[in-house]
């Protein structure tokens, strides 16, 4: 079994669930209109673009950084789930015991299997938004801002794997998953500032937030929603923060995932 | 009768305490969730109206949190309760599912309260503002008596349902998350002809009134709402008690189609 048949398993698994499961397909692209509808309506509806711009510190688009915010939003959160979840889910159904004696890892047949769906999904969600995009930044405005969200899903999603598999790894060897990654989702979306910058945190939860990918990934997003053209010189440093991550965490979840592995084979876990 | 009532409470207390974990877990990442959203919108609130926009919000999302868990919490447990095989169970015994299902307000009453209640002090202690000072209290409970029964009677129309045909999960989540956008608008921003029409969308006079007990809201339509509220509350209980008779009765002649929410 090559790499290739580990890609290919991932994207027909979402092909045919996507044929089986409408309503799932549906909801998908609805969820970030409700959650992008529902945050500009009341922040419209209490404010105002002016007090936004002044709060956040920058001359932003508030649509097109709540869109960039909200994109990143249910990409890190469907691979924490998705990966990390993977276990439990693997172990509810009692596939987990022939994950664990596939060829592979177990860290590498999580992660490959889960790519093709966070490309195919991310980028269904991205291309939903490109109208309003358009609508907001013009044509050429509106193409850029896209390339440079398609880029931020992209790089982020290195780092995300590896740190989600962490997480996997963790959920080998520990009880009561659900009610972990419950709250933990959350809390790592809070600390990366998905939708309040991180820089405006006081300082240790700035602390806190600088070690995670996300929070770079959603800055790197949120550049496009900057009036004028995206800063370069940033964009390149975001993306050198996210490839830095990318190894440190992977190499990380590489030696977790085996230990966990191990110990949940000794004991019996699965 | 009263020995049937009195194992459903037990069944559902004893539920509720062994998995006290998932108990926390669900207020906590409630509680999470809500502020993730909720530090987004204050972006856009200027300081000098920060208290008023955190009352509305908060007030409004508590009204949410009561049709959110009776929904997912009473209708979503109906697939467990079908893959189990409880509901041949009960009427190999004569009782109606349903009374079991029904006995699920417990559970959804203690985690709705408990998310309001520890959200409250939560967002009072983050951002420094009073949030859980009520005005009117008699009104304040009669408008989520309102509340409970209009979700009640909505999760169990769609258990039912879910005993007869496949239902999609998106009407446990999808409309319990658009319902936020509907319930957070002021009265006060309509134009006065559509001010009676929007009152009379399921579970938003009861909100209204919510809002009105906390001074958040004018109460000139006061009466009105209260009015919609006792009727939509019948009819709405009218028509899960019809869905309950009309399901069990199916079923009693055909088998339960295992099929639930997906």
């Amino acid at each position: 079994m090559g790499l290739w048949t580990l890609l290919k398993s991932g994207l027909v698994l979402d092909i045919y669930f996507f044929k089986n499961n409408r309503a799932q397909l549906v909801s998908m692209f609805a969820w970030p209109y409700i959650l992008l509808a529902l945050m500009l309506g009341m922040g419209f509806l209490f404010g105002s673009a002016e007090t936004f711009k002044s709060n956040v510190g920058v001359e932003a688009d508030p649509v097109v950084f709540f869109i960039a915010s909200t994109l990143v939003a249910m990409a890190s959160m469907s691979v924490m789930w998705e990966v990390g979840g993977t276990v439990l889910y693997h172990r509810w159904i009692g596939t987990l015991p022939y994950v664990l004696i596939a060829p592979y890892r177990t860290s590498i047949t999580l992660v490959m299997s889960y790519v093709p769906r966070y490309l195919l999904w991310s980028f269904m969600q991205l291309a939903e938004f490109i109208p309003v995009l358009v609508w907001r930044e013009g044509l050429v405005g509106g193409l850029t801002d896209t390339l440079v969200m398609g880029l931020a899903i992209v790089v982020g999603m290195l780092p995300l794997l590896g740190f989600a598999a962490i997480f996997s790894a963790l959920l080998l060897t520990i009880k009561e998953e659900t009610n972990i990654l419950g709250w933990l989702n959350p809390i790592i979306l809070i600390l990366s500032g998905a939708f309040y910058p991180a820089y405006l945190f006081p300082a240790w939860a700035r602390l806190l937030s600088m070690l995670l990918p996300t929070t770079y990934t959603f800055e790197l997003a949120r550049l496009s929603s900057l009036l004028g053209a995206p800063k370069l010189a940033e964009m390149t440093f975001l993306i050198a923060v996210l490839f830095g991550m990318s190894f440190l965490y992977n190499a990380l979840s590489f030696t977790l995932m085996g230990k966990a592995e191990s110990r949940a084979l000794r004991s019996g876990a699965v | 009768m009263w020995v049937k009532v009195k194992a459903i409470i037990w069944l559902h207390t004893l539920r509720l305490w062994r998995y006290g974990m998932s108990f926390i877990n669900m207020i906590l990442s409630q509680v999470l969730w809500i502020l993730l959203f909720i530090m987004g919108v204050l972006l856009f609130v200027p300081p000098e109206h920060l208290t008023i926009a955190l009352r509305m919000a908060y007030w409004t999302i508590a009204a949410w949190s009561v049709i959110s868990s009776f929904s997912s919490l009473v209708g979503g447990w109906t697939s467990f309760f079908i893959l189990m095989g409880m509901v041949e169970e009960h009427l190999l015994r004569n009782t109606s599912p349903f009374t079991t299902i029904i006995g699920r307000v417990l559970t959804g009453t203690t985690v709705s309260f408990a998310i309001i209640i520890a959200m409250g002090y939560a967002f009072s202690w983050i951002f420094g503002r009073v949030l859980m000072t009520v005005e009117k209290p008699a009104l304040m409970l009669s408008a989520f008596t309102f509340l409970i029964v209009e979700s009640l009677s909505y999760a169990l129309s769609i258990s039912a349902t879910s005993m007869r045909t496949s239902i999609s999960e998106q009407f446990l989540e999808i409309l319990n998350f658009g319902i936020i956008g509907l319930l957070i608008v002021p009265i006060s921003a309509l134009p006065g002809y559509a001010r009676l029409v929007y009152l009379a969308i399921p579970y938003v006079a009861p909100t209204y009134m919510i809002k009105v007990a906390v001074g958040g809201e004018v109460p000139s339509l006061i009466w009105e709402a209260a009015l919609i509220s006792v009727v939509e509350s019948i009819i709405m209980a009218l028509i899960a008690l019809r869905l309950i008779r009309s399901v069990e009765d199916h079923v009693r002649r055909n088998g339960v189609r295992a099929v639930g929410f997906w």
